[in-house]
């Protein structure tokens, strides 16, 4: 075999791409990957210089795909370096007769050079030759019986850095429903009483790759008829108050030296921004797409929001915007839409007027006048607070804070003195460069 | 200017509808600029579509002119009509099909340069400005309004390159507004709900 790959063959990331050599590592670790192979980004290379799939690879594709013995596969992209939404992915395709499945093939290594992909690795200082890998591998359905699913997770909560697992699962659907954040999703606690079995083991999953990676992981997963899949891992790479709290808490667990806990974290990290700190009565969440606090009565449309900010603070809830929205979303103290993304129109807009945005929240259906969140009905007026970090949406004024997670700090810093010989009554940010630039002489 | 020389008083007061619709509620002076037009010209056209009850004008500090709900009506039946009688729907959603990636490529762009101005990023909107040229040309072409969108992003990207980088994203006549209200247009045109 000179292109394909086994998921278990060890190679360096550069050849087999982060996702193969994700699904390698949780192997090792002895957790459950759907079988498969994958087709190293030389052939992709040989691609995009000679613009067929290289000599050999079908008859190597054909041998692999008949290894697996698997009615469907998915065929996933997967470079060395993270791209994460820029290449192409299909899922459900037969894998019997093979020719559309090299057309796959051929689409996701055309689909490295689509304009966005170029911008996307200029802006990231990605080279532009190093093609992507390919994995391909049996299908697991979370769509197939009431006891199927599919969820992503943090080891540890991304906002807070608290160690909890955190993420989002959704019941009876296929995993691109709960990356593509189209349907609403529920919070990934409310597996452990629905499916026990998959929780025991989705908890155990995160303790064996926290110890191999060690740091907060994210990982996403299916379970079928019961049995749990997992189908990608990767580091967490926390920021803010996360990135402090992580790294402070495996520094003290002993999983990594005071010196790296330093270095995992940067000077920006410690910049304080308002975030919801007591308990709330979250509604929905979305992506936080400008960080910040903001609350507000809920308007519905821009005319409610412009009428309504005469009387006093607004949150503007959109199913998304357009640009009649734009007034409203300058009268408004927040802004919430039920689509898009952190690079979406409004998020964009919501940025560039420094109002605290939450973006993508699914559980929200917007009507003239009101909006549903699960089961609930919110009427325009009623009282929200929204968290543009978390991306949490929460009924009422809780507690609102711009500490940042103080112990954590405080402790992370005094280490930093150690580290540098110099005095605690600088910035914070000033007393992480100084040990920064001791430890990376 | 961009094709209009023979057209009536009618058009051009259907054009600031439109333009009012596409914009959201603004000012006089903003609308003028989004239009290519005088003030007083378009002011004198928006007092008639007040008359007509298709747009209103609402004081305060997020006031402005707006189109009622009837100017929304009118407007969507006139833009349906232009573009039946254009002939060209089949040209502006081919068009419509090759800007979407380039729009999901300038919010990137956008996200990046609020996250790390970095100049870098105003050299990857030249690359992205220049592709979408070809994109406005062949819309201008099916339906000549579309030229003044060509104008004002390039308008956009000089004043960006003069070093007035709050025309990236941070200013109501930025290139990110600009193109958003293109998008606005292009979906608007074509009859697609958000």
């Amino acid at each position: 075999m000179r292109w394909v790959r086994s998921l278990s063959s060890g190679e360096p990331v550069e050849v087999i791409g982060g996702k193969a050599h994700g699904l390698g590592t949780l192997r090792r670790l002895g957790l459950a990957v759907p079988a498969g192979f994958v087709i190293g980004a030389d052939a992709c290379r040989a691609y995009l210089r000679d613009g067929r799939l290289p000599g050999g690879l079908a008859g190597e594709v054909s041998a692999a795909v008949a290894g697996l013995a698997a009615r469907e596969v998915s065929v996933r992209s997967g470079a060395s370096v993270s791209m994460p939404g820029m290449m192409t992915t299909v899922l459900g395709l037969p894998a019997d007769p093979v020719e559309p499945l090299l057309d796959a093939v051929a689409e996701v290594f055309a689909s490295w050079h689509t304009p966005r992909a170029r911008t996307y690795r200029e802006l990231n200082g990605i080279p532009h030759d190093l093609g992507t890998a390919v994995t391909i591998q049996a299908m697991v359905y979370g769509d197939r019986d009431p006891r199927s699913g599919t969820g992503a997770a943090f080891t540890r909560d991304p906002t807070t850095g608290a160690a909890v697992p955190f993420g989002d699962v959704l019941f009876g659907r296929r995993g691109d429903a709960v990356v593509s954040g189209r349907e609403p999703a529920l919070p990934l606690g409310d597996l452990a009483g629905r499916e026990p079995r998959v929780w025991a083991g989705l908890t155990r999953a995160m303790t064996r790759v926290e110890s191999h990676y060690r740091d907060a992981c994210y990982l996403e997963f299916t379970y079928e008829s019961g049995d749990l899949w997992f189908l990608q891992v990767r580091p967490g790479r926390f920021t803010g108050a996360a990135a402090v709290v992580v790294a402070a808490d495996l520094a003290d667990e002993g999983v990594i030296g005071r010196d790296e806990a330093l270095l995992r974290v940067a000077p920006e990290d410690l910049r304080r921004v308002a975030r919801i700190a007591g308990p709330a009565d979250v509604v929905a969440r979305g992506l936080g797409a400008c960080p910040g606090v903001a609350t507000g009565r809920v308007a519905t449309s821009a005319e409610a929001a412009v009428r309504m900010a005469a009387a006093g603070p607004v949150v503007l809830v959109r199913p998304e915007t357009s640009p009649l929205d734009l007034r409203g979303m300058a009268a408004a103290a927040g802004i919430v839409t039920a689509r898009g993304g952190p690079a979406s129109h409004a998020a964009v807009v919501a940025r560039a007027m420094g109002r605290p945005a939450v973006v993508g929240a699914a559980g929200l259906v917007v009507s003239a006048g009101s909006v549903r969140a699960g089961g609930r009905a919110i009427p325009e007026g009623a009282l929200v607070t929204i968290d543009g970090t978390s991306g949490d949406v929460a009924l009422g004024e809780p507690a609102v804070t711009t500490e940042l997670a103080d112990a954590h700090v405080h402790r992370l810093l005094g280490w930093a003195d150690e580290v540098s010989g110099g005095a605690s009554d600088r910035p914070g940010a000033e007393r992480l460069r100084a040990a920064h630039a001791v430890l990376r002489q | 200017m961009f094709g209009t020389s023979r057209w009536s008083e009618y058009d051009f007061r259907v054009l600031t509808l439109h333009s009012l619709r596409c914009a959201g509620s603004t000012t006089l002076a903003r609308l003028a600029e989004v239009a290519g037009r005088a003030e007083a010209d378009v002011e004198s056209e928006l007092i008639d579509l007040a008359v007509a009850g298709l747009v209103t004008f609402e004081p305060g500090p997020f006031g402005g002119w707006g189109i009622t709900p009837a100017g929304r009506a009118v407007h969507a039946t006139w833009i349906a009509d232009e573009l039946a009688a254009a002939g060209t729907e089949a040209a502006v959603a081919a068009a419509l099909d090759r800007f979407l990636p380039l729009n999901a490529e300038l919010l990137d762009l956008c996200e990046a340069w609020q996250l790390r101005p970095d100049v870098r990023v105003l050299g990857l909107l030249g690359d992205l400005d220049r592709r979408a040229g070809a994109v406005c040309a062949d819309l201008t072409e099916a339906l000549p309004r579309f030229g003044r969108y060509r104008v004002r992003l390039a308008e956009a990207l000089a004043r960006v390159r003069a070093g007035e980088t709050r025309y990236v994203t941070d200013d109501m006549a930025s290139y990110h507004v600009i193109w958003f209200q293109l998008h606005e247009d292009l979906l608007l045109t074509l009859g697609i709900p958000r």
